[in-house]
């Protein structure tokens, strides 16, 4: 029998994935590290800062052995930021997703964050202003960098603020939900979550009226994991409709092209017999 | 006119498309759509007789094109009647995964406890007693469920037929709703590891506490 | 599309228009009128199922200067009439298409194979984009409060054609999976 669900991730495989996002945490207590199939955890020492998947996160959380720090775009300055931009910089489109991290090379010269990075971050990276001195656009020496969201760290202390990460919605009412006591001014990051919800909702909702004329669908770069999931049945939904109605005209068009090309082809082999 | 009584087998179907349970079989319909072809084709018969063989389309068009409607309307009723059975076919199979057998597609009182486990009677559908599935579609269960068990039997530690939410928590609480005699699992008896009760909690002995 | 697709089969039950260019004594009954042959410019409805290859079934000229016909020649359904054309080009939201067709596009894309109808087409396409974003919207309230098929989502509904029907399903899929997701996260 077919698998009974949708194509591509449903929201609740969506969530179980985001749980493999790191995050940072200031344990209580003392933890060795634990050896695990996708690597080891760093050895807990308070109180110094350290990564965790977020499910270990949550779970260290929950016992009362750790605090979560919350990434940077989750303060309520970084969400206005962003809002602010989804509203009046650029109305038509998703605000941009991070950019690729930058580290320094110590002679203050910036460079791609590279693979060899692992899990233990924070140090020799120019104290956390990287990334808005590069501007939004991509640094054209990055062409050289693996990592890429969502693979990308987008979720610890070291996150740039203004940029929503690719589970921003799941990471944020996740924290919410488990964490609100380590969020400065959680009421406030919560009614913002939500104004910035329905803007992107919206966008998402008139993502398909270019179709009509020939046009495209609205550029989708800087939608996040869940909207996809959410989406994804209905934009493939409209894609396919127009699709299904143009493909009469669509087919005699390529006829057409086809017979004029082959004329053009008669014509200039008479030419060749001249 | 011809190919009605296919159309409604056909909306039959798209209505069963829509529904948690499967709507009794229409024997009836099906046979009047039966009857309805074989009526066509002796129409055809009895057209084709004068001519004893050699007819040519050319010579008489009007019954050249009675021939070709007769002929789709045969066609037709064809297709409505293969692809409301296939609907049918399609939605048992989907019930057998969820765990069904055919005692309970039936509507039969489920025996005890010699039925194997798949019974998830306290779910069955609507009315009781009333038999849903023609002979045949029981028929087609009950070897579709021995190949599904077949199937699944090749690997003793994935339960192929379990549920595809991903899960919360290792662990869950349950509640005991019905007797089900002693369990005992790796870990205990109310706090479980969810893969080692999620047969039982589909089976309504269980009930998954948040 | 496949031989067992229930929706395919429903909108080659759609009926157009077909007239007949030949008398027939057999076939009074698609007429209503069985004791009589059906006479020769007779205009019938007849389903998808039958009308097109009726049309597309050439038959033999019966002398060599006629031109080879068809049994029927077709013409367009109601359903995409000039009418209702104009409706949907003044505004697409205010047509129940519904009461049209049940499968208004399914409908419009066969008959588009066999009529070169660019001005149709254009409209079909603006129509069906303009409606799917009040599908959204209407589907994404309808997931995020559970109200599926009752009361005001109702009501949209049953404009709905059934390409329509099948977006809003997946639309108000959508969003009550993230919505159950949401709730499911304060609990745990």
């Amino acid at each position: 029998m077919a698998l009974p669900l949708p194509s591509g991730l449903v929201p609740a495989e969506v969530a179980f994935l985001c749980e493999m996002e790191m995050i940072t945490i200031v344990p209580r207590q003392r933890l060795e590290s634990i050896p695990m199939l996708s690597g080891n955890t760093p050895a807990l020492r308070p109180p110094r800062r350290a990564d965790l998947p977020l499910w270990l996160a949550l779970l260290l959380k929950k016992q009362r052995r750790a605090n979560i720090v919350p990434p940077p775009w989750l303060l309520p300055a970084s969400l206005q930021e962003i809002i602010h931009i989804e509203t009046n910089v650029d109305p038509q489109a998703f605000s941009p997703p991070p950019p690729p991290p930058m580290r320094s090379d110590g002679r203050g010269i910036a460079r791609p964050y590279a693979v060899t990075t692992t899990t233990t971050t924070s140090s020799g990276r120019g104290g956390g202003g990287y990334g808005n001195a590069n501007g939004r656009d991509e640094d054209p020496n990055t062409k050289e960098l693996i990592l890429a969201p969502p693979f990308l760290p987008s979720c610890t202390q070291d996150a740039p603020s203004g940029y929503l990460p690719y589970h921003w919605l799941e990471i944020a009412e996740t924290l919410l939900a488990h964490a609100a006591d380590d969020i400065p001014n959680a009421p406030e990051v919560r009614a913002l979550l939500r104004d910035l919800q329905e803007v992107r909702a919206a966008k998402m909702r008139g993502s398909t009226q270019h179709l009509e004329g020939g046009g495209g669908v609205l550029n989708l770069r800087g939608v996040g994991a869940m909207e996809l999931a959410e989406s994804r049945g209905f934009v493939l939904g409209v894609v396919d409709g127009v699709r299904k109605l143009g493909a009469s005209i669509e087919a005699s068009r390529r006829e057409e092209e086809l017979e004029r090309g082959d004329d053009g082809g008669d014509e200039s082999d008479d030419d060749m017999e001249l | 006119m011809h190919g009605d009584l296919g159309n409604k087998l056909v909306q039959q179907a798209k209505r069963t498309q829509n529904l948690a349970h499967l709507p009794p079989y229409q024997t009836e319909l099906v046979r009047a759509v039966t009857r309805e072809v074989r009526d066509l084709d002796k129409d055809v018969a009895a057209l084709l007789e004068p001519f004893q063989g050699s007819f040519h389309p050319t010579d008489d068009q009007a019954v050249a094109c009675t021939l070709l409607v007769n002929h789709l309307s045969m066609r037709r009723n064809k297709r409505c009647l293969l692809a409301y059975h296939h609907t049918r076919t399609d939605k048992l199979e989907k019930l057998v995964w969820k765990g069904y057998d055919v005692v309970d597609l039936a509507g039969q009182q489920v025996g005890d406890g010699s039925v194997n486990a798949g019974g998830a009677s306290n779910v069955a559908n609507g009315d009781g007693s009333m038999n849903n599935l023609s002979p045949q579609e029981e028929d087609y269960v009950r070897q579709y469920s021995d190949l599904l068990a077949a199937y699944k039997g090749q690997w003793t530690d994935i339960d192929l037929t379990g549920s595809l939410e991903p899960p919360r928590d290792l662990f869950i609480d349950v509640r005991v709703l019905k007797d089900a005699g002693e369990i005992q699992t790796e870990y205990g008896q109310f706090y479980v590891r969810q893969g080692d009760v999620e047969r039982l909690i589909a089976q309504g002995y269980l009930q998954k506490l948040s | 599309m496949s031989y067992y697709d229930i929706d395919a089969i429903l909108t080659d039950a759609e009926k157009v228009p077909c007239k007949f260019e030949l008398d027939v004594p057999e076939l009074g009954y698609l007429d209503n009128n069985p004791a009589q042959p059906l006479k020769s410019g007779t205009t019938i409805g007849l389903p998808l199922w039958l009308a097109e290859l009726l049309a597309l079934a050439n038959r033999v000229p019966s002398t060599a200067d006629e031109d080879a016909k068809s049994f029927v020649s077709l013409n367009l359904p109601p359903a995409l009439s000039n009418e209702v054309m104009s409706a949907l080009k003044a505004d697409p939201r205010a047509v129940p298409l519904r009461d049209q067709s049940h499968n208004f596009y399914g409908l419009g894309t066969r008959m588009l194979d066999l009529f070169e109808e660019k001005e149709i087409c254009a409209v079909l396409r603006r129509t069906f984009v303009t409606r799917a974003a009040d599908i959204a919207l209407h589907a994404g309230k309808a997931g995020a409060t559970d109200d599926m098929g009752v009361g005001a989502g109702e009501e949209f509904l049953r404009g709905l054609e059934e390409w329509e029907r099948k977006l809003f399903k997946k639309a108000h899929d959508g969003a009550k999976g993230t919505k159950e997701w949401m709730e499911g996260v304060k609990k745990h």
